[in-house]
């Protein structure tokens, strides 16, 4: 093992691995492109005909996306243990993102023939409003998220050019990475990153992203297991308490406990905001539109079972050894860069003694590159179908012949392409906090809603909208509040009693939904027996 | 309550997902408890490990998170049924316009 971090070298392993993973991701969307012409466009193309395997589903379904990939190393990294309390609400990820509306949203979308979660709101309470609301809520939200990612897939791209000084990965905390990103190799590898993965998006649909985002789920616990061998027992070879100490030693006392280290003077991790971390993954988790659309699109129930095992499984051995991964990080290499950069370190300080080191380097590096494609991909067709089936088929063209739609739906993803490069030449920053606030905000608009569509015969219509509509605005004005009432920085909420907004939000979310429905007319019977009650045949089947 | 004609995996789901929000209920008021009272404002003097995690990361955290992995077993082939999902109707237009359709017809 070398003891030096000054001479560390990216070397060529990481531009090969990643090169070799978009031609991977290319083809795999050439593959999906022959699974979904085997039924019409828009249920092959926007939901994979409705096959997806417990592998898939699990793998792609939840909140996992490229800043949570390559910001938590970096918040262990700076933080130290209480950031396993951070992540810690992932233990109940699998049960909640799959157990909660699973099964519901997979039966609605049959019984309606809904493609989008807009479309599913929509047919549930035969209201165009509701669909439009959702609609508008999902573009907005995701749409900043998408080309907030851009930027991370372009930095990526430079960081890991051969010869590239800094390792970064991403722009938090980076300033220098920041200001340097405005070169040409920053727009190479903007223009590249685009064209890769809305070409791949393009050419495959849902299938083509939920492909490639197993392959970077897959790549990612390879990673992780790789980095795992190679530096824990190393540094813990005196014992295993010796990172922790060496850690401790190296910053204070805070760093293994909470609320945490802290350079600011401000508590990383105080009791509120661990609180509201047990809000924001799992209960996130469940209302995030790209995770419902997957549940649309499950095979069977038997796939959502497997999936809660499989996942249960991977988080576990994804999340607690990549936090005793960065805490022995800590302790081999106290300081001098940015925290960003700890994992490509890892694995460029512990390759050079493998067979094969530095493509070994490269394919973990490799691994957040992935997840980053894989999250761009997916806002894509997310949003590439609210736009056409939500807004173009909806309220424009309602009978539009499949050859029309298809080429609406390659238009707006081209468009989304062009967007995402055009508004990161002059890089955006907040990819992280991006990353909270669109889960805090997309939580609170269809958590509540959600819940009741798939459950409360008595909800309604104005009811669900009330509750979209509150939960959003409570969301939007505390992360308004942040900076006009406090002086915060952009997204930086206000934490009313402590607590994140996500809380805040569900809450009148919650409220207004369960009101405004009762002091409204109730739906339609016939409407809500569709919905709810067995088929006829089985209904007699069953009495019989 | 429940609708005598309702479908039975809506009744099922239903049950099933108000026993995944007890889980997450449950783990959330443990781990942070747990944590808080263990794990805030100590002293490194007083720290004793458990494998590479400290006392309190052990037992707030490592712990029931290992529980939720084993629990997830008995809660997916246990707890929770099969049930058929149906047919998907066709979905080349969108479902509500049918439905208004039908409606104002």
């Amino acid at each position: 093992m070398p003891e030096g971090i000054a001479q560390l070298s990216v070397g060529y392993g990481p531009i090969i691995m990643l090169l070799a993973m978009m031609g991977f991701s290319v083809w795999l969307g050439t593959q999906a492109q022959k699974a979904v012409e085997r039924g019409g466009f828009m249920q092959g193309y926007f939901l994979g005909n409705r096959g997806l395997g417990a592998w898939a589903l699990a793998l792609t379904a939840t909140v996992q996306s490229g800043g949570t990939f390559m910001g938590f190393p970096s918040l262990v990294y700076t933080h130290g243990w209480i950031v396993a309390l951070w992540i810690g609400s992932y233990m109940v990820v699998p049960i909640t993102g799959f157990a909660v509306l699973g099964k519901r949203f997979a039966q609605l979308s049959r019984r309606t023939g809904a493609i989008t979660v807009p479309d599913l709101f929509d047919a549930r309470y035969g209201d165009q409003r509701v669909g439009l609301v959702a609609s508008l809520a999902i573009l907005g939200f995701l749409t900043f998220l998408m080309i907030a990612q851009f930027k991370a897939g372009a930095l990526v791209m430079k960081l890991t050019w051969p010869g590239t000084e800094s390792m970064a990965l991403i722009e938090t905390a980076t300033a220098d990475a920041v200001k340097s990103a405005y070169d040409t190799r920053y727009l190479i590898g903007l223009g590249v990153f685009a064209l890769t993965v809305v070409g791949y998006t393009l050419i495959g649909g849902f299938l083509a992203s939920v492909w490639t985002d197993m392959f970077q789920s897959v790549l990612m616990l390879i990673g992780v297991v790789l980095l795992f061998v190679l530096i824990v027992p190393y540094v813990s070879r005196d014992g295993m308490d010796q990172p922790t100490l060496q850690a401790v030693a190296a910053t204070g006392d805070a760093y293994a406990f909470g609320p945490g280290f802290s350079t600011t003077g401000l508590a990383f991790l105080p009791l509120g905001a661990a609180v509201s971390f047990f809000f924001i993954w799992p209960i996130g988790g469940v209302g995030t539109p790209a995770g419902m659309v997957r549940l649309m699109a499950c095979k069977d129930t038997p796939t959502i079972r497997r999936s809660i095992v499989l996942l249960s499984f991977y988080n576990g051995l994804i999340y607690l050894p990549l936090i005793v991964i960065c805490i022995c990080g800590r302790a081999l290499m106290p300081g001098g860069f940015a925290p960003d950069e700890i994992v490509p370190r890892l694995a460029i300080w512990a390759a050079p003694d493998v067979p094969g080191g530095s493509l070994v380097s490269g394919l973990i590096l490799a691994a957040p590159f992935g997840a980053v494609m894989a999250t761009v991909s997916t806002f894509l067709v997310v949003i590439a179908s609210g736009v056409v089936r939500d807004i173009y088929q909806r309220f424009l063209r309602p009978h539009a012949e499949s050859n029309e739609i298809r080429w609406v739906t390659y238009g707006v993803m081209v468009l989304l392409g062009v967007i995402g490069v055009a508004a990161n030449i002059n890089p955006v920053q907040f990819l992280q906090k991006l990353v909270v606030f669109s889960t805090s905000a997309t939580a609170s608009t269809f958590v509540a809603p959600a819940l009741m569509l798939a459950y409360w015969r008595r909800a309604t219509a104005l009811g669900s909208l009330a509750g979209m509509l509150g939960g959003a605005t409570m969301v939007l004005s505390l992360f308004t509040a942040g900076p006009l009432v406090e002086g915060k920085p952009m997204f930086e909420p206000y934490q009313l009693l402590g607590l994140d907004p996500i809380v805040w939000g569900l809450a009148v979310s919650s409220v207004l939904s369960v009101s405004v429905s009762l002091i409204t007319p109730p739906p339609p019977d016939e409407l809500v027996a569709k919905l709810f009650d067995a088929p006829p045949s089985a209904g007699a089947a069953t009495q019989s | 309550m429940t609708h005598p004609s309702e479908d039975t995996l809506v009744r099922r789901a239903r049950r099933e997902a108000a026993l995944a929000l007890a889980i997450w209920l449950v783990a959330c008021v443990y781990s942070v408890s747990y944590c808080y009272l263990n794990g805030y404002e100590r002293t490194a003097d007083s720290l004793t490990f458990v494998l590479w995690f400290p006392d309190w990361v052990f037992w707030g955290i490592v712990v029931p998170w290992a529980i939720c992995i084993l629990l997830s077993l008995p809660f997916a082939y246990r707890l929770m049924g099969d049930e058929p999902l149906g047919e998907a109707v066709d979905s080349e237009e969108p479902p509500a316009s049918e439905e208004r359709e039908v409606q104002h017809a």
